[in-house]
């Protein structure tokens, strides 16, 4: 509480103390940006929420994207054919608003002069396409539903969400394949169905039958009783979450707790758990699947994995932002590991260069192992990287990594299906345009 | 199996009756008494919640204590409304919206500088819960929602008719020239009705914050219902707006359960414009403010 208006703060005394060090620390500053100022930098664009409903999934990142620069300039920032380039992060709160998201994309362009611009996507890529369109500059988002065939300097490097979820469905039928019945709720926005048709596509797939159709609230929804006296109403085996935002799924396992439900949930994030664990138990929370790890497990320190340091940043992460750690904080650090291999690669931070470099050969890096630049089939453009994502459970109160299943084999199996079912909610690429 | 279904969605229309009413009767009683239309309403709400975030999940003060701080924090922030943006524009309720909504601004700004973006976590009052059958239960949060909404709109209705402070709110309320006449002071009335108003919604808040997502965003989908509440129940009429509460509550959660949130919002929108159509005025409505 009061992390911004300390109570203690004005006696004289104290006041004084503060503006003499807010001196010091302002000259000492000011000798560090004269320092700095004789090295070369890159800037990149963080344009995302980072205030209003959906920051949740802006601001992690942008605060894990400091933990990387820090790191990447100590150990002699980007090497690139001219020399050595520290790298900073130039932050624009776009809200979530399209119009936002426009002003931004072309602020960070035209003033910044940034190289590289990170977004959160969804509802907001509309708002800064005509500035990639208009100005060539290369732009990732975390929701591949943004692709399209002619979106050719949009990259989704770092999640293709909603695919992955098919890897927790197929590991639940493998693991626990006595469960045969589920139920689903989603949010009704742009977020909420691509994920319902994936669920309906992975459950199909793996012998799961839905007993009723998927159930879809109003995001405006703040009581979850109805929604889960619905749910739970055909005595389903599986609770279906989809990407329920963290302010709907924390309720919901609420309300499925107090109204006695003991069978399994499957959700694609379950950001502070441990806050669920304490308003229902950690037994009712046992077995919980989801697709997000927290980056302390030992599972993300096998070979294979390109993300440096997982628990180091875990750990970092969580000493400078007690608590925070959710579904993105190393999401947009991650996408910054590629973007820095490809420029390395090039040579060059040029947007045109480091996209040529990144998607050469048609593989790459992606932080849990060797990927495919995939996606002409669902997005109409081979722009997404895909390959092993991590299935979690939470076993004792904390989450586990149980194995990386593979989205591709899923897909070349099941396809179909899931283009049937993403058709069925207008959710592919052409139905989108 | 249907009979459980029905009453334990029964259970959940009580419960968000409950709750609605609490921030619709609010709301109703400003505009009653003061002609303004309070868009910071649902800020009040959530600033209830907040100071449950504060008292009783950050300071670890008993819960009660939470709420009647919050109760007493909301209705002072209530006063704080009228002497500062309602009072000096009494003959200009246009200005006195406008002002509401740059005031709803302001608390959303206060509680994302003090608190973050994110939803805070309450910890659970308590996680007994009454078992009527396998699948007929009551959270026992939920249940002291219920019992309080009962209480505090008793002690409401009892005020407003048996109190000479009750009977000079309803003479403003009526005509306040007529009542200004009658030595009754307006300042004076319109002071307790915003402290009540909004205690109501910072109670309301405050009771809930274990229960839903608090965020600083969160008054918005609670003051979309109490203004759908309120023009159903008739703009201005108290016992309109628990009617309608109740009325909206259940055809919600009801249309929720058999068909679909969605489909709930849309039938709860119909059910204003029927209303509107076949009685402008609202179930309780005057052609007056009353």
């Amino acid at each position: 509480m009061f992390r911004k208006f300390g109570l203690s703060m004005f006696s004289r005394r104290r006041f004084l103390g503060d503006a003499l060090a807010a001196m010091g620390a302002a000259s000492a500053s000011g000798l560090t940006t004269r320092v700095l100022a004789s090295e070369k930098m890159i800037k990149i664009g963080f344009l995302a929420p980072l205030t209003g409903p959906v920051a949740a999934w802006g601001k992690p990142g942008l605060d894990g994207c400091q933990i990387w620069a820090e790191w990447i300039n100590a150990a002699g920032g980007v090497k690139l054919a001219d020399g050595n380039y520290t790298v900073e992060f130039v932050g624009y709160d776009n809200e979530y608003d399209p119009a936002k998201a426009r002003t931004g994309a072309t602020k960070l362009v035209r003033e910044d002069g940034v190289k590289f611009i990170m977004m959160l996507g969804g509802d907001t890529w509309p708002g800064a396409q005509p500035v990639a369109d208009k100005t060539g500059m290369l732009f990732s988002t975390l929701l591949p539903s943004d692709l399209g065939p002619d979106t050719g300097t949009l990259l989704a490097p770092a999640e293709v969400h909603p695919i992955y979820n098919v890897t927790g469905v197929e590991w639940l039928a493998e693991n626990k394949p006595d469960l045969k019945t589920a139920v689903m709720c989603a949010q009704d926005d742009a977020l909420g169905l691509p994920s319902v048709a994936t669920y309906l596509a992975a459950f199909e797939a793996a012998g799961i039958e839905m007993q009723d159709a998927p159930l879809l609230f109003d995001p405006a929804t703040t009581d979850f009783a109805p929604v889960v006296t619905k749910l739970l109403s055909t005595n389903p085996q599986i609770v279906c979450l989809d990407t329920c935002y963290s302010d709907y799924v924390h309720p919901i396992a609420e309300q499925l707790f107090q109204q006695g439900y003991e069978g399994q949930i499957i959700s694609c994030t379950a950001d502070f758990y441990d806050q669920m664990i304490e308003k229902t138990s950690v037994e009712f929370m046992e077995g919980f699947v989801f697709q997000f790890p927290d980056f302390d497990d030992p599972a993300l320190n096998a070979d294979g994995i390109n993300f440096a340091n997982p628990n180091k940043f875990f750990e970092e992460y969580n000493k400078r932002h007690p608590g925070e750690w959710g579904a993105v904080s190393w999401e947009y650090a991650a996408i910054m590991d590629l973007w820095k291999a490809a420029a390395e690669k090039a040579g060059s931070a040029e947007p045109d260069a480091v996209l040529a470099a990144m998607k050469e050969g048609g593989k790459g890096l992606h932080a849990f192992g060797e990927a495919d630049w995939w996606g002409k089939d669902l997005f109409g453009i081979d722009n997404a990287l895909v390959g092993n994502w991590p299935v979690v459970v939470i076993e004792g109160g904390k989450a586990r990594i149980k194995g990386f299943k593979s989205i591709p084999e899923w897909y070349a199996k099941h396809g179909d299906l899931l283009k049937k079912h993403m058709a069925a909610y207008g959710q592919m690429w052409d139905q989108r345009a | 199996m249907m009979v459980e279904l029905l009453a334990q969605t029964g259970l959940n229309a009580i419960y968000a009756a409950s709750y609605i009413s609490l921030i619709a009767v609010g709301l109703v009683l400003i505009f009653g008494v003061m002609g303004v239309i309070n868009f910071a309403h649902g800020e009040l709400y959530m600033a209830g919640a907040y100071a449950v975030v504060a008292l009783y999940a950050d300071l670890g003060f008993p819960f009660l204590v939470a709420i009647a701080a919050g109760l007493v924090f909301v209705g002072m922030l209530g006063l704080a409304m009228e002497r500062a943006l309602f009072r000096p524009l009494r003959d200009n309720p246009l200005g006195g919206l406008v002002a509401s909504i740059g005031f709803l601004m302001v608390l959303q700004a206060l509680a994302v500088m003090g608190f973050g973006v994110r939803m805070e976590h309450v910890p659970p009052v308590t996680q007994e819960v009454i078992v009527f059958s396998d699948k007929v239960r009551l959270a026992v949060p939920r249940l002291y929602v219920i019992l309080a909404a009962l209480v505090l709109l008793s002690a409401l209705w009892l005020f407003l008719k048996k109190t000479r402070f009750g009977w000079a709110l309803r003479a403003s309320a009526q005509d306040p020239e007529a009542a200004a006449l009658q030595g009754i002071s307006i300042t004076q009335t319109a002071r307790i009705a915003m402290f009540i108003g909004a205690g109501l919604a910072g109670i309301a808040g405050a009771l809930t914050a274990p229960l839903v997502s608090v965020n600083p965003h969160m008054g918005h989908s609670v003051i979309v219902t109490a203004f759908i509440v309120i023009i159903v129940g008739g703009v201005g009429s108290l016992e309109g707006a628990v009617v309608a509460s109740v009325a909206y509550a259940f055809v919600h959660t009801f249309v929720t359960t058999f068909w679909d949130g969605v489909i709930a919002d849309i039938v709860g929108l119909s059910l204003m414009l029927v209303v509107l159509i076949v009685r402008p005025t609202g179930l309780f409505g005057t052609a007056d403010r009353a």
